[in-house]
């Protein structure tokens, strides 16, 4: 092989593995998004602002001096009870008068939570603190750091517990029931509200993580960073197919790997175009998404 | 005998694995009123689906006055001369009952975008035409007082009226109605199938109905269709029908049990 | 104070332009879009791009109104290359995919170093005014509204109405979608070129997302389907913010957040908007006076 060929492939798989760290940050996200459409069929714009608010819970708990290990369930633990009461406040009055309707409700919030962050906390990015010395270790030309790991392996923890929660206990079994029909559900005698309440919270709460997680990766935090990871984890969820838990997994690795691919080889201005144009193209050719299934609106 | 205004030819209709309709035969002579009946599921509207170009057959073809229409647009078998009602009402509710009729012309208006921008002659000599004719239309039903109101303002019955007299409008060959008789109390059924009788005799166009309600086609029907699981299992006359063990298993078996 | 009073009437202008369009498409014709500050986009870098280095030897008035014509056609161009694809989704589906696009659009003109990319475009003659600005208010309006009084305009409401409905009834709703779709976006292309040659500095960040949702907000607060309600909201939030920054420093860093309560408030409230689907005619109100009196 060619010293070319080889540092391509070195190349390759530093882009890869960046790719998929990056992917399981969109796939935390993603998770949130499509759990919240599965059950109430919104497209919760603000679900990028949960993961902006984890971020700044953990860098204020550990500018406060609490250990990483605490201020991590602290970040999720505020992500998921701010996004109940959006819900409560916001989501559940507008319910029943439409989708469009509460689109725009989210695309409110959103802005709500980005301007106020920034007029409260202020518009310039915060350092993150260094919870942890940074390592690396380079296998070969691929250079991975011990964040890098932490990101991968917490994300692959939150992700068997989010199984474990919706596939083998009661109230994922209610979350499943009510996403399947509300009105069955409540007649079965599930608390409907109350398990949207708890889908958000646990959405919200594993985009804090994410927060958090970014936080140390890219060593900031600021208040509009939901705006652009909260709209590639949407099209990760619409990739994977929305309402499908693992399909947001799939869309979430599937855009980070895209993405870092496009900005090693190509031109990194093109990154965020890469993301919008997989939109658009998987939702022409297969809208229901990589695990959905097709359906035809009844008349 | 003439050729039919509509004749479906053995159409059939798989969603995956599941056959809904089955090698589906039917045909229609002009201003013969005709009912496909069967028990929830059967498979009745998937057959209305197909005729009106929402699902297109996976096999089997259909033919209006001689010509194929099967996988064609909803839109174009309407302008071929097919129109149809919905099991529920889809008036265009925030529009005035006027604008409903007037819809129904907007295939035959002859002018372009550029003549409504400019107001051209020809735009103003066609709306006028068009505003008539819809006149006329809500004259004949009787709710040319009515005009000006929203349609979602009308009660019930009207409403049901006035989705007939927009499907009318479109000038049809075949009027099909699905389930008109839904969500309505024994004297309004009785009033629709006095309805249904004088639009056949009044415009002289062929009649499919599909209901559930059998009292309803029994009374109006002149041949009748039975469809259980996605097959046809009888047809005739309906006093044939009333006698017929198998629809009697099928269908009247069941509700009475 | 003058010149800022004659500022804002211009940007009300453009904005009307802008909103009254969007409406066609989210209002009229029911189809949600959240890309339209990308149409505004095309038509202002390419009317433009025109004007800096392709003007023909004419008055510069004369260069304006080719200048609108090209943005016109240019967005309508864009506004057919995405809608085409995109009406075939609906709802929510269609509003992000919008969104999508409207986004690629700017990261494509970000990327375009002939029309300045990351720098922005500059040199750019001034030859808009209030005059041509409230000449093409003027045309965008009638135009729209003469359409909506025809029976293409009747069959793109129906659209909103039911579109099943509507396909029952003969009408070919995919056509007619695109048609609104397409006119929208050529309007605000129109919109981007007085634009242009008024602030004479494009930047590709003066047309994001953000921009979108603002256009929208005027739309929305004005109520969806209602022209004059989209004239009264272009209005009101091209003089909002000046008012807040009237009422103190405090108050106006405080906009977008005002925005964003208005936003949720209004859906809360008045899903409909100000005029909800009904047109402001205030000859009726008038009228109605006599009556009583």
């Amino acid at each position: 092989m060619s010293e070319d060929t080889m540092y391509f492939f070195w190349d390759l798989g530093q882009y890869l593995l960046n790719g998929l760290t990056q992917g399981s940050i969109y796939a935390l996200i993603a998770l949130g998004y499509t759990m919240v459409y599965g059950i109430i069929k919104l497209i919760n714009f603000a679900h990028g602002e949960f993961y902006m608010i984890g971020g700044f819970i953990g860098y204020y708990c550990i500018m406060g001096g609490m250990p990483l290990y605490m201020a991590f369930p602290v970040a999720m633990l505020g992500s998921g009870v701010i996004a109940v009461i959006v819900e409560k406040i916001v989501y559940r009055p507008i319910r029943s008068a439409g989708r469009i309707p509460a689109l725009i409700t989210a695309l409110g919030t959103s802005l709500f939570f980005q301007y106020t962050g920034q007029l409260i906390i202020g518009a310039d990015s915060k350092a993150f603190p260094t919870a942890i010395e940074q390592k690396m270790w380079f296998f070969g030309e691929i250079m991975i750091s011990n964040i890098q790991v932490i990101i991968l392996v917490t994300t692959f923890i939150l992700m068997i517990f989010l199984w474990w929660l919706v596939n083998r206990t009661r109230i994922g079994k209610a979350m499943k029931a009510t996403s399947y029909n509300h009105d069955a559900a409540e007649l079965m005698g599930i608390d409907t509200n109350k398990i949207i309440s708890f889908t958000f919270f646990v959405g919200a709460s594993m985009a804090g993580a994410a927060g958090v997680l970014v936080g140390m990766y890219y060593s900031t935090v600021e208040p509009m960073m939901g705006l652009i990871p909260g709209l590639k984890a949407f099209i990760a969820a619409v990739l994977g197919g929305i309402g499908i838990i693992p399909g947001a997994v799939i869309g979430g690795l599937t855009l980070g790997v895209a993405e870092n691919l496009v900005v090693g080889f190509w031109e990194s201005t093109y990154r965020d175009g890469i993301a919008f144009l997989i939109l658009i193209l998987i939702l022409l050719v297969k809208p229901a998404g990589i695990l959905g299934k097709n359906r035809k609106e009844k008349v | 005998m003439s050729t039919p205004i509509l004749e479906v030819k053995a159409i059939t209709m798989r969603f995956g694995g599941l056959t809904a309709v089955d090698n589906f035969n039917l045909s229609i002579n002009k201003s013969d009123l005709v009912g496909v009946i069967g028990p929830n599921g059967a498979g009745k509207t998937t057959i209305f689906n197909m005729i009106t170009g929402i699902y297109e057959p996976t096999e089997g073809d259909i033919h209006l006055n001689g010509k194929s229409i099967s996988g064609e647009r909803p839109a174009f078998i309407t302008q071929q001369g097919i129109a149809r009602t919905f099991q529920n009402i889809r008036l265009f509710k925030d529009l005035s009952v006027l604008d409903n009729i007037r819809l129904a012309g907007h295939f035959r208006a002859d002018y372009g975008l550029f003549a409504s921008i400019f107001r051209t002659k020809k735009y103003h000599s066609e709306e006028k035409r068009i505003k008539e004719e819809s006149i006329e239309f809500l004259k004949i039903f009787g709710l040319q007082d009515k005009q000006e109101l929203l349609a979602k303002n009308l009660p019930y019955g009207e409403q049901r009226r006035l989705e007939i007299a927009r499907a009318l409008a479109t000038k049809p060959d075949v009027l099909l109605l699905d389930e008109p008789a839904a969500g309505m109390n024994p004297n309004e059924t009785k009033e629709l199938t006095e309805l249904i009788r004088w639009v056949r005799d009044k415009f002289q166009i062929a009649i499919l109905l599909i209901e559930h309600d059998m009292r309803l086609v029994m009374d109006v029907c002149e041949e009748i269709y039975v469809v259980d699981h996605g097959e046809l299992i009888a047809q005739g006359q309906p006093k044939e029908i009333q006698n017929d063990p198998k629809v009697i298993e099928a269908y009247l078996g069941t509700e009475q049990a | 104070m003058l010149e800022l009073l004659l500022h804002l009437t211009i940007l009300s202008g453009i904005n009307i332009i802008l909103a009254v369009s969007l409406n066609l498409i989210n209002g009229i014709c029911g189809q949600f879009s959240l890309g339209h500050a990308g149409f505004w986009a095309v038509g202002a870098y390419s009317a433009a791009a025109f004007t800096v280095y392709a003007q023909l030897p004419v008055p510069p008035e004369v260069n304006l109104i080719i200048g609108c014509f090209i943005g016109f056609i240019a967005a309508s161009v864009a506004g057919l290359i995405i809608g085409v694809p995109c009406l075939r989704l609906r709802g929510d589906y269609l509003a992000i995919a919008t969104l999508g696009f409207g986004e690629i659009i700017r990261i494509i003109i970000m990327n375009t170093d002939s029309i300045g990319g990351p720098r922005g475009f500059s040199g750019i003659p001034k030859i808009s005014n209030i005059f041509w600005v409230y000449l093409f208010v003027a045309i965008t309006i009638i135009i729209i509204a003469n359409i909506m009084r025809g029976t293409h305009g009747r069959a793109i409401i129906s659209i909103r109405e039911d579109e099943i409905a509507a396909d029952s009834m003969g009408i070919y709703t995919f056509k007619y979608k695109t048609m609104a779709f397409v006119i929208g976006a050529g309007f605000a292309g129109t919109a981007g070129s007085l634009y242009a040659h008024y602030t004479q500095f494009l930047h590709p960040n003066g047309f994001t997302f953000m921009m979108s949702v603002i256009i929208l907000l005027m739309v929305i607060l004005g109520g969806l389907g209602s022209i004059t309600g989209s004239i009264v909201g272009a209005i009101i939030l091209t003089l909002l913010p000046e008012v807040l920054r009237l009422m103190g420093e405090t108050i106006s860093e405080w906009r977008m957040v005002i925005y964003s309560v208005l936003l949720i408030t209004l859906m809360l409230l008045r899903p409909g908007g100000i005029f909800g689907k009904h047109e402001f005619n205030p000859l009726k109100y008038f009228k109605k006076k006599g009556e009583v009196a």
